[in-house]
Parts: C-alpha cells; structure tokens; sequence
C-alpha cells in the first residue's frame, strides 16, 4: 500500500513552488521544473505504481492552472515518468552519471512537449533560452539531491569547504 | 469473490494504468464541466493556503512601501509647514517694517543680514548691501526696534555693520525725559550700560535712552535702549545704569541703512 502523507507533502511543495518559489529561485527567468525532477526522482527510486500516481497528481497540481491543456500536461508526464521507469529497469544506475542523464534527457524532453503544448511562438529561441537552460539547472539541483542522498556530499563536507 | 481477487492481484498493474488514463482522459476531453469542479478542489487543497499566505506577505509589502512613502510626504509636509511659518514670521517683520518712517533728513537703505560673526554675542554682521548701494562707512543702521549699530566696513556688494554689542562701539546718548547725556556702551559679562552719566542726573527705570547726534555718526533720537538698573553710589561721580538694548541683536535679519539727504 502506498503510504499517501509524504506524497500529498510533495504535492503541497509543488503547489508552494507554483505560488512562491519559483519566482524566487529562478535565475535570469529560468526556472526549476520542480514536478518533473521530483516525479522523475520517485521513477528511479520507487515503484512504478507510485510513479504513475505520483505522475498524475503531480500534474493534476503543477499544471492546474493551464486551462484546456491540463489533461495534456498530465498525460505527458505520465507517458515521462513510466518511460523513465522503464529505461531505469534497463540501465545500470549505479553511477550518478546515469541518473543524471536520465534526469537531462527527461526534463529536456518534458520542457520541449510543454513547450509544444503550450503553442509557444519563436520555438528555436525558447528552446536556447528556456528548455535547455531549465532542464540543465533542475538538473543540477537533481544531482545535489543524488550527492546528498548517496552520502557523497554532507554537511560535514560542507562544513569543512567553508 | 475468489475470483475476482485472483483476477485483481493479476491484472493491479493494468488497473493502475487504465484508471490513470483513464481520469487523464476525462480531465482531457470532459472539460470544463468536469475540470471546473476538479480544480477548485486542487486550489482549495494545495493552492490555497500559499495563496493566502502570499497575499498575506504581498500586503505587508504593500504595507511597508505605503509607510516609507507616508514617511517621505510627511517629512516633506512637514519641511513645508515650516517654510511657511518662517513666511508668516517674514511676513510680520515686514509689515512692523513697512510703516517704519526715516528721521528727518535721511533715506533709508534697506539691507538683510547675510553673516553674523561674535563668539558668545553677535558683535557684528554682513549685509548685502555695499559701495554700488550709496554705502558709506560710520552710515548709522537701524531696524524697526532701534538702532543696531554702523557701517564700519564696505565693499562693492557687501558692508559689515559693527553692532552696539562689540565693546568697541560708543553712542552719545541721552535719557530722553531729563535730556541729560552719557556714553552707551557694552561691557561683556554687564551688558549694555549708560557711561558718565552725573550722579545728580535724574533717571529712573523703564526711561528711554535715546541717541544724542553727539559725535556725527548716529542722528539724534534714535531709540537706544530702556533703564532697567540705576545704582548710584555716595563717593563716586557718575551712576551705574544699565540698559536693555532696543534692538534686539540675536535675531537680526532685515536692517535698515540711514543715508543723509544731500542738501
């Protein structure tokens, strides 16, 4: 059974990303694509029922305020998530590398269809000055999460740099 | 009920999938009857307490800016009020002035005060007023009180008047209602005092002290000064008397030079 309190706190971090973080952790108008890092972390490290239900109210929050492309937002990531899913079956995720190019190839991939999906005009711009950027930053933040979650950066090592 | 358990723990995955499509379908194609009850439970699930909570701190913002521009108009407000009570004050300066009459035989130069220099007592001031004005040195000067003092210095623009206050100044003086005479001067530490004044003389506090037009520099019956202290003591010549000033030198600001008419 999936124990549902730590998820629906992801979905209210989500909801608080939207409201106020993603103003204040944007640089230079790029922005974190916190829904897919986080649903694309839950894909690499949980089962696939969880990444398909935490896909679709990852969405279903994220996305609420999209208007007629709301179900479209949410199969997408959906459609994400379990791909990620199963490439993950597939590869050897023991280097952080892996993950992390599976967290580039996926938030690229997302950025471009919400892109899409939104009817966005001057696609060949957008794309160097929003899908690339954004995807190489969440990335970045993803990578931190690896580094802390598998013990390779700590506040001890933190500590010690400063 | 076998069965159906046996086809569920069979199929879970395939259920899992097709009820997540499924709802992802209807959100899809059910709009917005469908949607609309949909996301007002999102809002009012996730969104709304970090929606209120932003308001909240938008308002406090809103708050904070409102009271550094309130602050600003009220600094500003109040620099106005100032302005225009130091108008006001101006403005009765000069009207006490503006039925202020010359006496006879002279002009006057009206002059402001632009520097004052003294160390516990202003002993003399710089007014705008200078050689291109008719200005001459020893010119007497006076203001709607009384008289202040003379021109002791002039330049093209600018003159300096030595004030009654600078110890160095004398006025020949008289008490205006028994017209006997003496020196004005100031003493710092006594003040203003009436000098070689006879010991029989008659003088009584609150007389007038008035110029004598002794010594050519100041016309006679210029208002000097008020006896506030006679003092007369058996084995000396003169009475100690001292004077409160007409004119008072810590607020001098508009001034008037008396220019003899040439004849």
């Amino acid at each position: 059974m999936i124990r549902i309190l730590p998820y629906l706190l992801y979905l209210w971090l989500l909801a608080m990303h939207e409201v106020f973080l993603k103003d204040l952790t944007s640089l230079w108008g790029v922005s974190i694509n916190l829904v897919m890092l986080m649903i694309l972390l839950t894909a690499i490290y949980k089962s696939e029922i969880h990444t398909l239900w935490f896909g679709f109210f990852g969405g279903l929050v994220t996305f609420v305020a999209s208007g007629s492309a709301w179900g479209w937002h949410i199969l997408v990531i959906i459609l994400i998530a379990i791909i990620a899913y199963h490439l993950k079956e597939r590869m050897n995720l023991e280097s952080i590398r892996a993950k992390i190019l599976l967290l580039l190839g996926g938030l690229l991939v997302h950025n471009l269809l919400v892109l899409f999906i939104a009817g966005q005009q001057d696609i060949l711009w957008t794309i160097f000055k929003q899908v690339i950027p954004g995807a190489v930053y969440t990335t970045i933040i993803g990578w931190l999460y690896f580094l802390f979650k598998e013990g390779k950066l700590t506040k001890e090592k933190i500590k010690a740099i400063f | 009920m076998g069965t159906l358990r046996t086809l569920f723990a069979r199929y879970w995955r395939n259920i899992h999938f097709i009820s997540v499509f499924v709802l992802a379908v209807l959100l899809l194609l059910g709009q917005p009857f469908i949607n609309s009850y949909v996301k007002e439970g999102v809002y009012a699930l996730f969104y709304s307490p970090f929606a209120k909570l932003k308001l909240n701190i938008n308002k406090l913002v809103n708050v904070s800016d409102n009271n550094r521009t309130l602050m600003e108009s009220l600094v500003e407000a109040s620099f106005q009020i100032s302005l225009h009570e130091e108008t006001v004050k101006e403005n009765e300066r000069l009207r006490s002035i503006l039925g202020f009459e010359p006496p006879p035989g002279y002009t006057l130069i009206p002059a402001e005060v632009i520097a004052v220099s003294g160390h516990y007592l202003p002993t003399a001031v710089t007014i705008n007023k200078g050689e291109g004005d008719s200005l001459r040195v020893n010119m007497p000067v006076i203001n709607q009180q009384g008289l202040i003092g003379r021109v002791s210095d002039v330049t093209a623009d600018y003159a300096e008047v030595q004030l009654l206050t600078d110890p160095t100044n004398r006025v020949a003086a008289r008490v205006a209602s028994s017209r006997e005479m003496g020196i004005v001067k100031f003493i710092a530490g006594t003040g203003m005092i009436l000098d070689n004044f006879p010991i029989q003389g008659t003088v009584t506090v609150s007389d007038t002290v008035i110029s004598s037009g002794l010594g050519r520099v100041y016309p006679p019956g210029l208002f000097v000064g008020t006896v506030v202290r006679v003092e007369r003591e058996e084995l000396e010549p003169f009475c100690d008397i001292k004077l409160k000033p007409a004119a008072n030198f810590y607020s001098i600001e508009e001034l008037f030079i008396l220019r003899e008419v040439e004849q």
